[in-house]
């Protein structure tokens, strides 16, 4: 086909009836004449057929119930800031109020006109005003219990934050399932219902996963943050791609990285490091890493040496093994049975005779630990040591020893 | 009288959208009842079958759509919009899933071997091990040609709709679609005579 043009690139477009007569005549003729393009509009017809053997599939009906008691908690929502509006509140957070009849809509009421009648064609005796009233009472209570439910104030410390894709302002919410995003030159602080609050730092993705009365969870995909918790244990989670962070009472700083990594840093208080497998908890002055595929690491206090840093990273991550654990062994003080009472549980048969060994001539056991109970990793006597050696971890205002962590990774 | 038809369904469309903006409970059902299943099948496609995260997709997608419907101006197309809320919220999951697992070459492995491995059974089986083969191979394709013919196929969207929604150029989209097809006929060149005989 010297001195014609290939059509391959016209193909598609030619059998779905996207080019004009002229453009389309041009390239029958050219199918015509040219063998490598016409076996290439075989291939093409080819992926067409099946892509057209696609099915529409029927979406389950609970997606309608979801998004309906969604909607109704949204409307909740602004009808709660539409009173707090009319009552001289400070600020209203609303995007535009359009909802406020969805529920008012199903009880009756005028808007939209979709069920007709109207709250104004009756006046309430003074018997019926006071039950209203108590009703009123109950409902405001319930409206805030309700908000607190659904959606977190966030303020804007720096740059242009957005929520959903949207830039916000000074303040916006973020609803269950929102993304909470900073670039490179924007933060942000969130309050976490009313049990603390969380800032977030630049390059920094995160979505409120879930909010109630017995949870209140986030999902961090990147970046980093740092948490500031009042509260019992376990009511305050945050998702990373490689483990779940669940709060004991706390201060931390949480971050991920690109591939997925985390690195917790606890400041006060505990925070447990989970996944289903495996657990690490990490009290303050002390740090965990995680990675995607293995779970929580060890954790560690951050004035370890170098050399037990640089062990312990092979060991949970790099396959280590006994060489690596051996010297995690070597190198342990006393402050770093933190690290060896979770390594019996990672190890077996030799290996966790030798972490015993290490871990009893640093922190003797109490009476009611056994060598052999701890052989068997029996939970009452795993607690009993544990407990007995938390005073010499409990030491706060470590130094920051997180870059010579990172630069092990890197 | 076609032309009159789809002027028809606009206008129709554009006063669903209108009442939805006045906060109409039953225009939103309209609305959902519509496009619900195409809304689910190109997410069901998109994540490879995973009906349970096609679901949450639809979900996200209708109430990213409702609460924002007063920002729509009918300056575009409403199903445009709907199309671009649907991409952005497939592409977002799966940037966001990326880190647990990656569909990779040994996914798209996968799917070959085991439609390879179907023996010449009845047709209705083929039929269904093919329409699960297609979903399989559709689901590694790349993420921008997984879209673009999940848009072309369920929508029946133009290659400027498609544009429209993709924020690109018609050229783009043919690019995308003459990929995603030659992709697809080489993953699936064991199923030719099986695909071809159906007719």
């Amino acid at each position: 086909m010297f001195g014609q043009q290939h059509v391959s690139k016209q193909l598609t477009p030619y059998a779905h009836g996207e080019l004009s007569a002229e453009e389309s005549a041009r390239v029958a003729a050219h199918l015509g004449a040219c063998g490598r393009c016409r076996k290439e509009f075989e291939e093409i017809s080819y992926g067409i057929r099946l892509a057209e053997s696609l099915q529409t599939h029927a979406a389950p009906a609970s997606i309608w119930d979801n998004i309906e008691a969604a909607l109704t908690q949204e409307a909740f929502k602004q009808n709660q800031a539409e009173r707090a509006k009319h009552e001289g509140a400070r600020e209203n957070n609303v995007r535009g109020g359009w909802l406020a009849g969805w529920r008012s809509g199903r009880h009756g009421d005028s808007f939209g006109g979709w069920r007709g009648g109207s709250l104004s064609g009756w006046r309430p005796a003074l018997a019926a005003s006071f039950v209203l009233l108590l009703i009123l009472g109950a409902g405001g209570v319930w409206f805030y219990l309700r908000q607190t439910r659904t959606s977190w104030e966030v303020a804007r410390l720096a740059g242009a934050p957005s929520i959903d894709a949207d830039r916000m302002g000074s303040r916006g919410r973020l609803g269950v399932g929102e993304w909470l995003e900073t670039d490179a030159n924007s933060r942000a602080q969130i309050k976490v219902a009313d049990i603390g609050q969380v800032e977030i730092d630049p390059q920094t993705r995160i979505r409120l996963v879930e909010t109630g009365l017995t949870e209140h969870r986030l999902e961090l995909a990147r970046g980093r943050m740092h948490a500031v918790i009042f509260a019992p244990p376990r009511l305050f989670f945050v998702d990373t791609p490689s483990a779940v962070a669940a709060d004991l009472g706390c201060a931390y700083t949480l971050e991920v990285d690109d591939k997925g990594r985390s690195l917790l840093h606890v400041t006060s208080g505990w925070v447990a490091f989970e996944t289903k497998e495996r657990e690490s908890m990490v009290p303050a002055g002390a740090a965990c890493w995680t990675q995607p595929g293995t779970g929580p690491g060890t954790p560690f206090f951050e004035d370890a040496s170098e050399a037990f840093l640089n062990a312990l990273s092979q060991f949970d991550f790099a396959q280590g093994g006994t060489h690596a654990l051996y010297t995690v062994l070597n190198e342990a003080r006393t402050r770093d049975t933190l690290t060896l009472w979770h390594l019996l549980a990672r190890v077996e048969g030799e290996e966790r005779v030798r972490v015993y060994e290490r871990l009893a001539a640093l922190a003797p056991p109490p009476a009611s630990v056994t060598r052999e109970g701890i052989m068997l990793l029996d939970p009452a006597m795993l607690y009993d040591w544990k407990a007995e050696m938390e005073p010499t971890w409990l030491t706060e205002s470590m130094p920051d020893m997180r870059r010579v962590w990172r630069s092990l990774w890197e | 009288m076609e032309l009159t038809a789809v002027t028809d369904e606009r206008q129709a469309n554009a006063r669903v959208v209108e009442s939805c903006q006045q906060g109409d409970r039953e225009a939103f059902r309209l609305l959902f009842e519509t496009h619900k299943d195409k809304v689910y099948s190109i997410a069901l496609y998109f994540f490879g079958g995973d009906a349970v995260l096609a679901s949450d997709i639809t979900q996200q997608v209708f109430l990213k759509l409702f609460t924002r419907i007063t920002q729509f101006r009918h300056e575009s197309e409403f199903t445009t919009w709907l199309y671009r809320l649907t991409t952005n919220t497939c592409i977002d999951e799966q940037r966001r899933r990326r880190r647990f697992s990656p569909f990779d070459e040994a996914a798209a492995g996968t799917t070959t071997a085991r439609a390879a491995s179907v023996p010449a059974a009845e047709a209705r089986f083929m039929r269904l091990e093919i329409a699960d083969s297609v979903r399989d191979a559709i689901a590694t394709l790349k993420p921008k040609l997984r879209i673009a013919i999940l848009l072309k196929y369920f929508e029946e969207l133009s290659y400027e709709e498609i544009a429209q929604v993709l924020n690109c150029s018609k050229g783009t989209v043919a690019s995308r679609l003459n990929r995603g097809h030659r992709i697809l006929a080489q993953r699936l060149g064991h199923l030719r005579a099986n695909v071809l005989s159906g007719d």
